[in-house]
């Protein structure tokens, strides 16, 4: 964390101006729109590859003028900028991001997909499945008398509920096995152990269909959480979600574009994947290719491109309530074409 | 066509602030570390230009 501070308006304010490294994507959104130019780029590639530890971006505290503009603009809120130790987020008079994530717990069967597929980590799911001793009924019977410790059965269970207690060979006590349990909260009761056991020493009866009435229908509970402070907005857990629980705006519409003679290098560059934080980049048949459903267009991957093959046409930002006219201007230039 | 290091540039591995960053971002082995010392095996290179865009002292350009 970075954080340039300083007292203005002849000490009448004070304004600060931090940037949280953990949050920020490298997109390089604050560098191409800081007035002074006092924002630097870091690299990027080498930072995602983990061969650097270095912050994301570099802030020139000299020439900062503390304006808020990179804030403003950051749709990843990586950078925090307070006057009189209010974010500017919550002041009235400075613009406002609408991109939004949200998960509709009414809706959510708490799947997993989302989760597993979220590139931040954002979502957390919690659920609790009935045991199957609840949803399958029937009847076991071992016979440790019969049993000859072949542990045939226990290599056949489809559901790897019959363990064999197995014992170091001993010459007092003849044996391969003390026991051999049956863990009826697994057995489905489909009576392979019953046909392959060679000594008879197996009962099962499924009684499933018998008491079909008995049983009740699976609950499946649970719980969902998108983190805000984590998620970027991507659209994976949209695009990916059976039952359409979750709703995503974007901080950007548009859509990708490569220059006439892009010559991408494929895998053996592949530097626009490494640094895409939404995992919206793949290398198929050696050309890079972005999948828009899951693109914030943030333009992290022109900026990695050694080709300067990708260009991000922005059409709509998602940034409301700009109020200054130079601003507006400035902010302007991001949905204009940039490569 | 293949890259060219400037030897006056770089720093060597000891002097580079990414330790011989070139070399680690080139998947195709074309550059090496020999002793010390970067070695270009031009016969390898993809012209993907990594380590070009990324070398901390601007020391990789192209021929020509």
């Amino acid at each position: 964390m970075v954080t340039v501070a300083r007292e203005t308006k002849e000490g009448k304010q004070s304004r600060s101006l931090t940037h949280k490294d953990e949050k920020c994507v490298g997109c390089g959104i604050c560098t191409d729109l800081c007035p002074t130019s006092s924002i630097k780029l870091g690299p990027i590639l080498p930072i995602a590859r983990g061969l650097l530890k270095v912050d994301k971006i570099n802030i020139n505290k000299e020439n900062c003028v503390l304006c808020g503009l990179c804030a403003s603009a950051c749709p990843f809120e990586a950078l925090e900028f307070d006057i009189d130790g209010v974010d500017i987020k919550e002041r009235p008079e400075y613009p406002k991001w609408t991109d939004d994530a949200e998960i509709d717990e009414e809706k959510c069967i708490y799947c997993g997909r989302c989760e597993k597929a979220c590139p931040t980590e954002a979502i957390y799911l919690s659920r609790s499945l009935p045991n199957v001793e609840e949803l399958v009924r029937g009847e076991t019977e071992l016979d440790q008398e019969k049993c000859i410790q072949c542990g045939i059965c226990e290599e056949l269970c489809p559901a790897e509920a019959i363990t064999m207690h197995r014992n170091d060979i001993d010459p007092s006590e003849p044996n391969v096995a003390s026991s051999v349990e049956l863990d009826k909260s697994k057995c489905v009761y489909c009576g392979v152990c019953k046909r392959a056991c060679p000594v008879d020493a197996i009962k099962i009866v499924c009684t499933t269909c018998m008491e079909q009435e008995d049983i009740v229908t699976p609950e499946i509970e649970g719980c969902i959480v998108l983190n805000e402070d984590e998620c970027i907005n991507c659209g994976w857990c949209q695009e990916i979600c059976p039952v359409d629980a979750a709703k995503v705006t974007k901080p950007f519409e548009g859509e990708i574009e490569y220059t006439e003679d892009f010559v991408c290098k494929g895998e053996t560059c592949h530097a626009c994947e490494d640094v895409c934080p939404c995992n919206a980049i793949s290398i198929v048949d050696g050309k890079s290719v972005v999948n828009p459903l899951f693109c914030t267009l943030c333009g992290a991957c022109a900026k990695a491109c050694p080709q300067k093959g990708i260009i991000i046409k922005r059409e709509k930002m998602n940034l409301e309530n700009i109020r200054s006219k130079s601003w507006k201007r400035r902010l302007s230039g991001l949905t204009e074409e940039n490569s | 066509m293949s890259v060219i290091i400037d030897i006056e540039k770089c720093g060597k591995i000891k002097d580079c602030p990414g330790e011989g960053l070139c070399i680690k971002l080139c998947e195709q082995g074309a550059l090496e570390e020999v002793e010390g010392e970067i070695v270009l095996h031009p016969e390898k290179c993809d012209d993907c230009d990594l380590c070009i865009q990324n070398c901390p002292n601007q020391a990789i350009s192209k021929e020509g």
